[in-house]
C-alpha cells in the first residue's frame, strides 16, 4: 500500500426528508482495495455519487492527488482518473466491444472512423488485463460477466487511478467473479486505487485490504481486512441501537390453516426452487440484502413476471397464476417497492386509485358509482389516517408514506387476503413507519395473511412472525422469531464462497 | 440469455454470414423477378426493367435518407410531401421565373436541408415525439409547395428542351438503347451512406442514441447534434428525391406525395431497420426498397390493379416488425 | 388570475377550456371582421359540415391518445369506409340502411386491427398507423376500381341520409355530434372502461399490477376509435357528396390538431372531450376563413402544422416542469 490518492472528508448531503450522508470520512491508498460496506440504505451508492459528480455534496471536502477538487459529472471525473464501473452497464447493445470502450473518443483516419485501431487497442487492453474478449463481437452477444469485463476495461483505457466497483460480482458466475479477482489483484499491483463495494462476506476477506462500514448514512469504522473476522465486520454493520423491541414470540396461533403454498418456484437466475408456507393472520418476512430475488420471487407469484415452473396453492388447493389479474383473483395484492412506478398512477385521484382494483364492486350498471366510490375511499382514508385534503386531490400531491396508504387501500377495497409488501417503508419517515407497522399488525389480527420483504434488519426483527432468508435467488434459511437474532439472519444471507 | 448469446455468436449461421435478413430480402427480390417473369412475358420486357428502375431511384433515395432516424429510434414521415415541394420550388424557379436548372437544383437541395434541420430541433431540442413532429412538417411542406407554386403542376424541362441536362443524370440513350445511369448514382450513394453509417462519427453516435441515448450522453457526446444530423440527412435525400422524381416524372402535381414516405420507409424496415432503432443499414434499406418496387411494378403484369401493392406493403411492413417484435421477446425469454 | 381559477364554476368548466372557447369566439369576430360576407348562416352551416366529420375522427382519437398512443390512419380510414360502403350502395344495390351500417364497420374493424396489433403485439403504433394508412388506401382503391363515388343527393329517394347533417337550415348535425361528445365524455369519464384508459395511459404498469386485463382495454380504445372513424365517414358524404380513393390523409392532422389543442396530452392519461370539441370547431372556423379570405386551404395545413407543435411542444414543457 501506496500513499493516500483519494480522501473524501466530513461529506455532508442530505435528499428532502433524508439526510443520506452525515459527515462521512473516507480514503483509498494508492495500491489498495478498499472495501465499503454496509446495509441497503447505509450510504455506499450516495457517498460514490457524489465523489463521481452525479450527486452535488452540501459540506465537505474532496482531495485526489493532494488538490482539493469537486466533479460536475461523471465525464469530468473520468477525465481526472475517477472511474466509477456500475452494477448496471451503460453499455451500448448493437455496437462492437471496441466501438463501445472508445465511445466519444474514437480514434480518426481523415474522415472515417479507425476501427482497425480501436479493435488493436481494445485487444491491447484485454491482453494487459489477460481477459479473452474478441472486440469485435456485438456487445449485446457477451454474457454479463464479459459485459462487466469491458466496463472495467473502458475504465482502465481512462488511464484511471481510482476505480469504483459497485457490486461488480452480482450478477457474475463463480469462474467469472474468480477472473475479476485476477483482474483487480493485477490493477492494485499497478498502484492504482480500488474501491470495492460488495455485501458479499467471504469476497471482502478474499480481496480487499481494508474495510469501511457505513450505517445509516454515517462512518462507522475503519478495519484492516487480516486483522478482523466475518463477525467484527457484521457487528459493525447491525450495530444499531433498535428503538423497538423485536417481537417476542409469533402471534399465529398454532393451529391457523396454511394460506398460501409455493412450491419449486423457479423463474431466472433470481428465482430458483424457492418453496414456502404462509399462514392465516401471519406475517412472514422476507430478509435478505440487495439482489437476493426477494422481488422477483414476489413478483413470480403475483404473475407480474413469467415463471419456469413451481406449483401455488392457496387455501390447499392448486392455483395457475399467469398474470397479475389471475393474482388478484386468487386474493393477493402487491405492494410494490417502487411505488410510483408501479403502484399508483399519480395523475389520478386517491379515489380512483383506491377503486383500482376493485372497480366493478362500485358500478351502478354501465356507470362508475362516484358516490360509493367516494364514500368508500373516504372510509379508507379514515381508518388508514391517511392525510390528504379530499379523497378528490391527485395522489401526486401526497407524501410517501400517505402514497403507500393509498396502495394499501387499494388492496382492501379489493378485500385481498394475501399481501405481499415489498419494502413497505422505503422512503418514508419515521412516524410514518410507525403508523405501517401499526396498520400491517392491526390487518395479520384481523387475519390478513402478510408476506413482508424487508431490507432492514430492525423492521424484519419487529415485525415478522417467522422469517424466511434468501440469498443469490435461494432460500438459504427459516426460522421463527423465537429463535431469530441479527446476527443468525446476515449470516445466512450473506453468502460463503468455496 | 447471455449463455446461448456467446453460443450463437460463434457458430453464426450461413445466413447471418452473407447478412442475416438483407440476404433474405435479397433473395425475395429474386424470388418475386422470377415470379412476376414466369407469369407474364411482358415482365421480361427491357421497358418493364426500365420502369422498375424508374419507378426505385425516388424511393430508394429516400430510404437511404430515412434509415437515419429510423436508426435513432425515431422516423420522418416528412420525406414523401417534401420531395413534392422540394421539386415544386425548384421547378417553379426553373419555368416561372427562367432560372438555370442548376440553381432551381440548389435551391432545392437546400430547402430540403433546412426542413431536415427544423425537424431536427422539433425532435432533438423540442423533445416532440417524431412522429408528430414529422407529421406536421408533412403537412407543412405540402401546404408550402401549393403555395410556391400557385397550386398548378410544374413540369421540368423536357430531355430535348434547353435546360433539359439534369434528365440525362438518371437516363441516357446511346444507339437508341435507354441506359439507366441512374442506378448506378444510387448505388454510389449506398456505398457512401454506408461508409457514413459505420465509419464516420455520424454513423456511429446515430447508432449509439438508437442503442441507449441516456448512455450516449453519459459518454460525453454531443448527442442533439449528431440527432439533428439524422434528420438533416434524411432531409437532403428526399431533396436528391426530388430531383430524380423531377427528371423521371413529366408533371409534378401540388398535393401529392402523401403515401411516398411510407414506400420507402417499409422498405427500410423490410430491409433489417428495426422500429425501435439501433440496428440498420443502408443496403438493407435499398433491397427492402425493391421488394416494394417490384411489387407496384409487377402485380399490374398478374393481372392485379397497382393499389394492391399498397395493401401489400402495409401487411409486409407489419410482418417485419413483428418478426422483430417475436425475435426479441425470444431472447428475452432466453 | 388565481382567483378566477379558484372559482367553482371556472374549475367546473376547466380554466384552460373556457380560454380556448374564448379564442374561438375572437377568431369568429376576427373574421367577421376581415371578410365581408363572413357573419351570416351559410358561413356558419359551412363551418359546422367541417367540423361534423372532422369532430368524430378527433373524439375517436381522443380516446387512442389518452393511452398514450397515436392513429394517424383514420383520415385514409374515413375515406376507405365512405368509398366501400358508397361502392356497395351505388353498385351493388345494397340499401341505404345497410351501406350505412358497412361504414361504422369498415371504420370498427380498422380500429380492431390497429388495437390488437398495438396491444396484443406491442407493435409501435405509429407502424401499425402507417401500415393501416397504407392498406385503407389500398383497400379503397382496389375496391372501388380507382373510381370516386357519390352519395346520392338530398332531394333523391335515398338522400334521407343527408338529414343527419341538416334538415332545411336547422343544423341537426350539431346536435348528434354534441349527443356523441357527450356519451364520449360520459365513457371517458364515469365508466370502467375510460377509467382504465386514462389510467393505463398515464402508468400501464402500475394498472396491470392492481390485476387489470390492460391489453383489452388499450384494444378497446382503438375499437371506439375506428367506429367513431366510421361514424366521421357518414358525416362527410353526407355533407360533400363525392369521395376519392388515395386520399385523405390532411384530415389526420386537423384532427389530432383539435385533440391537443383541447388539452389532450401526448403521453396519454389525460385528455378532455370538451377541449376535443371546441378545438375541432377552431379548426373548423379557421378552414372556412381562411377560404373566406381568399386563401387556398394550404395555407390551413401549414398553420394546423403549426399549432400542433406549439401545443405538443407546450404539454412537453408542462410536464417537464411538474418533474
Amino acid at each position: 500500500m501506496g500513499e493516500v490518492i483519494l480522501t473524501m472528508k466530513e461529506i455532508d448531503k442530505s435528499f428532502p426528508g433524508v439526510h443520506a450522508l452525515d459527515h462521512v470520512n473516507f480514503e483509498v491508498k494508492k495500491g489498495e482495495v478498499h472495501a465499503l460496506m454496509g446495509e441497503n440504505g447505509a450510504g455506499k451508492s450516495t457517498l460514490m455519487k457524489v465523489l463521481t459528480g452525479i450527486y452535488k455534496k452540501d459540506s465537505g471536502t474532496i482531495t485526489f492527488e493532494g488538490k482539493e477538487v469537486e466533479f460536475h459529472n461523471t465525464r469530468e471525473a473520468q477525465d481526472a482518473g475517477v472511474v466509477i464501473v456500475h452494477q448496471e452497464l451503460n453499455m451500448l447493445g448493437h455496437l462492437t466491444v471496441a466501438q463501445n470502450i472508445f465511445i466519444g473518443r474514437e480514434f480518426k483516419k481523415g474522415l472515417s472512423i479507425d476501427d482497425k485501431k480501436m479493435n488493436e487497442e481494445a485487444a491491447k487492453l484485454f491482453k494487459k488485463l489477460h481477459i479473452d474478449i474478441d472486440p469485435t463481437e456485438t456487445m449485446s452477444n457477451l454474457t454479463v460477466g464479459k459485459q462487466q469485463m469491458c466496463e472495467i476495461a473502458k475504465a482502465i483505457s481512462h488511464e484511471a487511478k481510482v476505480i469504483i466497483f459497485d457490486e461488480p460480482s452480482a450478477a457474475l458466475t463463480e469462474t467469472e467473479i474468480e477472473e475479476l479477482f485476477k483482474i483487480i489483484k493485477d490493477l492494485r499491483k499497478q498502484q492504482l486505487g480500488i474501491v470495492y463495494i460488495s455485501h458479499r462476506m467471504d469476497e471482502i476477506k478474499v480481496i480487499t485490504d481494508r474495510v469501511t462500514v457505513m450505517r445509516d448514512g454515517t462512518y462507522v469504522g475503519t478495519l484492516i481486512t487480516n486483522e478482523c473476522t466475518k463477525d467484527d465486520i457484521i457487528n459493525m454493520m447491525v450495530g444499531r441501537v433498535i428503538y423497538e423491541d423485536p417481537k417476542e414470540h409469533s402471534m399465529v396461533k398454532s393451529d391457523a390453516p396454511v394460506v398460501l403454498k409455493v412450491e419449486h418456484l423457479n423463474a431466472g437466475r433470481m428465482v430458483q426452487d424457492v418453496s414456502f408456507e404462509l399462514r392465516k393472520g401471519e406475517i412472514l418476512g422476507f430478509s435478505g440484502l440487495m439482489g437476493a430475488g426477494r422481488t422477483e420471487t414476489a413478483r413470480a407469484i403475483f404473475g407480474a413476471d413469467p415463471k419456469e415452473s413451481g406449483d401455488i396453492y392457496i387455501n390447499g388447493k392448486k392455483v395457475i397464476i399467469n398474470s397479475p389479474e389471475d393474482a388478484v383473483k386468487c386474493g393477493i395484492g402487491y405492494l410494490s417497492e417502487d411505488r410510483k412506478r408501479f403502484g399508483i398512477v399519480v395523475q389520478k385521484t386517491v379515489a380512483e386509485n383506491s377503486t383500482m382494483a376493485a372497480l366493478e364492486k362500485y358500478m351502478k350498471g354501465l356507470f362508475i358509482d362516484k358516490k360509493a366510490e367516494k364514500q368508500v375511499s373516504e372510509e379508507y382514508v379514515k381508518s388508514l389516517a391517511t392525510k390528504t385534503p379530499s379523497v378528490d386531490q391527485l395522489v401526486v400531491n401526497l407524501s410517501g408514506g400517505n402514497q403507500q396508504k393509498v396502495v394499501i387501500a387499494k388492496w382492501l377495497v379489493r378485500n385481498c387476503d394475501i399481501l405481499i409488501f415489498d419494502e413497505p417503508t422505503r422512503g418514508i419517515d419515521v412516524g410514518a413507519k410507525n403508523e405501517i407497522y401499526k396498520l400491517m399488525n392491526k390487518l395479520a389480527e384481523e387475519g390478513k395473511s402478510i408476506i413482508m420483504i424487508s431490507s432492514e434488519m430492525t423492521e424484519i426483527l419487529r415485525m415478522s412472525d417467522r422469517i424466511v432468508i434468501m440469498c443469490e435467488g435461494k432460500k438459504t434459511g427459516e426460522v421463527g422469531i423465537e429463535e431469530a437474532s441479527q446476527e443468525a439472519i446476515m449470516n445466512m444471507a450473506t453468502r460463503e464462497i468455496g | 440469455m447471455s449463455k446461448s448469446g456467446a453460443a450463437n455468436s460463434q457458430n453464426k449461421s450461413i445466413v447471418s454470414k452473407l447478412g442475416g435478413q438483407k440476404f433474405i430480402v435479397l433473395l425475395v427480390v429474386v424470388a418475386l423477378i422470377v415470379f412476376f417473369s414466369v407469369i407474364s412475358p411482358d415482365f421480361r420486357k427491357y421497358t418493364t426493367f426500365m420502369s422498375i428502375l424508374d419507378y426505385s431511384y425516388y424511393i430508394a433515395l429516400m430510404a437511404i435518407g430515412v434509415t437515419f432516424p429510423l436508426i435513432t429510434g425515431g422516423v420522418d414521415l416528412s420525406i414523401g410531401t417534401g420531395l413534392i415541394c422540394y421539386s415544386l420550388t425548384g421547378g417553379y424557379l426553373i419555368v416561372q421565373k427562367g432560372w438555370p436548372v442548376w440553381a432551381g437544383i440548389i435551391v432545392a437541395l437546400l430547402l430540403s436541408i433546412v426542413i431536415g434541420c427544423f425537424n431536427g430541433v422539433l425532435v432533438a431540442i423540442m423533445n416532440l415525439p417524431p412522429f408528430l413532429a414529422t407529421l406536421c412538417t408533412c403537412m407543412i411542406t405540402r401546404g408550402l409547395g401549393s403555395i410556391f407554386s400557385n397550386n398548378f403542376g410544374i413540369s421540368w424541362p423536357t430531355a430535348d428542351a434547353p435546360g433539359g441536362w439534369f434528365r440525362s443524370i438518371f437516363k441516357i440513350t446511346v444507339n437508341g438503347t435507354k441506359i439507366p445511369l441512374g442506378f448506378l448514382w444510387v448505388l454510389l450513394l449506398v456505398a457512401l451512406m454506408a461508409f457514413v453509417l459505420n465509419h464516420t462519427k455520424i454513423g456511429r453516435y446515430t447508432i449509439a442514441i438508437g442503442s441507449n441515448k441516456e448512455a450516449t450522453i453519459l459518454s460525453g457526446i454531443n448527442v442533439k447534434f449528431y440527432h439533428i444530423m439524422a434528420y438533416v440527412i434524411s432531409g437532403f435525400f428526399a431533396g436528391l428525391a426530388a430531383i430524380a422524381y423531377s427528371a423521371v416524372f413529366s408533371t409534378v402535381q401540388p398535393g401529392t406525395g402523401a403515401g411516398f414516405e411510407l414506400e420507402a420507409i417499409g422498405g427500410a424496415i423490410i430491409g433489417g431497420v428495426s422500429a425501435s432503432g439501433g440496428v440498420g443499414s443502408v443496403e438493407g434499406s435499398l433491397i427492402g426498397v425493391f421488394v416494394i418496387c417490384l411489387l407496384k411494378t409487377g402485380l399490374p403484369y398478374i393481372g392485379l390493379q397497382a393499389n394492391w401493392q399498397q395493401i401489400i406493403t402495409g401487411v409486409v411492413l407489419i410482418w417485419a416488425v413483428l418478426i422483430d417484435i417475436m425475435k426479441k421477446k425470444k431472447e428475452k425469454v432466453v | 388570475m388565481e382567483k378566477i381559477k379558484q372559482n367553482p364554476i371556472v374549475k367546473k368548466l376547466g380554466f384552460n377550456r373556457i380560454v380556448l372557447f374564448g379564442v374561438l369566439l375572437l377568431m369568429y369576430l376576427l373574421f367577421c371582421i376581415l371578410s365581408d360576407n363572413f357573419a351570416g348562416l351559410p358561413r356558419i352551416l359551412s363551418t359546422l359540415n367541417y367540423a361534423y366529420f372532422l369532430g368524430f375522427l378527433a373524439l375517436g382519437v381522443t380516446f387512442v391518445i389518452a393511452t398514450g398512443g397515436i392513429d394517424f390512419s383514420i383520415g385514409p380510414v374515413m375515406f376507405c369506409a365512405a368509398l366501400v360502403s358508397g361502392y356497395c350502395l351505388n353498385s351493388y344495390g345494397v340499401p341505404m340502411v345497410l351501406s350505412l351500417i358497412i361504414s361504422v364497420l369498415v371504420g370498427a374493424l380498422f380500429g380492431t386491427f390497429n388495437g390488437y396489433l398495438v396491444a396484443y403485439w406491442s407493435v409501435p403504433p405509429f407502424i401499425v398507423s402507417m401500415a393501416s394508412m397504407n392498406i385503407a388506401k389500398g383497400v379503397a382503391s382496389v375496391f372501388t376500381k380507382t373510381q370516386s363515388v357519390s352519395w346520392p343527393q338530398g332531394v333523391s329517394e335515398q338522400g334521407w341520409f343527408r338529414k343527419f347533417v341538416k334538415v332545411g337550415n336547422f343544423p341537426v348535425g350539431l346536435l348528434i355530434f354534441l349527443a356523441f361528445a357527450i356519451i364520449c365524455s360520459i365513457i371517458l369519464n364515469k365508466t370502467k372502461a375510460g377509467r382504465y384508459i386514462l389510467s393505463l395511459g398515464s402508468n400501464k404498469e402500475a394498472v396491470r399490477l392492481s390485476g387489470v386485463n390492460i391489453k383489452k382495454w388499450e384494444m378497446l380504445a382503438y375499437v371506439i376509435c375506428g367506429t367513431l372513424v366510421g361514424i366521421a365517414a357518414i358525416f362527410y358524404v353526407a355533407a360533400y357528396t363525392t369521395v376519392q380513393p388515395g386520399y385523405g390523409d390532411t384530415y389526420n392532422n386537423e384532427a389530432i390538431a383539435g385533440c391537443v389543442m383541447g388539452g389532450t396530452s401526448m403521453a396519454g392519461g389525460l385528455a378532455s372531450i370538451g377541449g376535443t370539441v371546441i378545438g375541432v370547431f377552431i379548426i373548423a372556423l379557421l378552414q372556412e376563413g381562411i377560404l373566406a379570405l381568399h386563401f387556398t386551404k394550404d395555407y390551413q395545413l401549414i398553420i394546423t402544422g403549426l399549432i400542433v407543435i406549439v401545443a405538443v411542444y407546450a404539454d412537453v414543457v408542462a410536464r417537464r416542469k411538474k418533474n
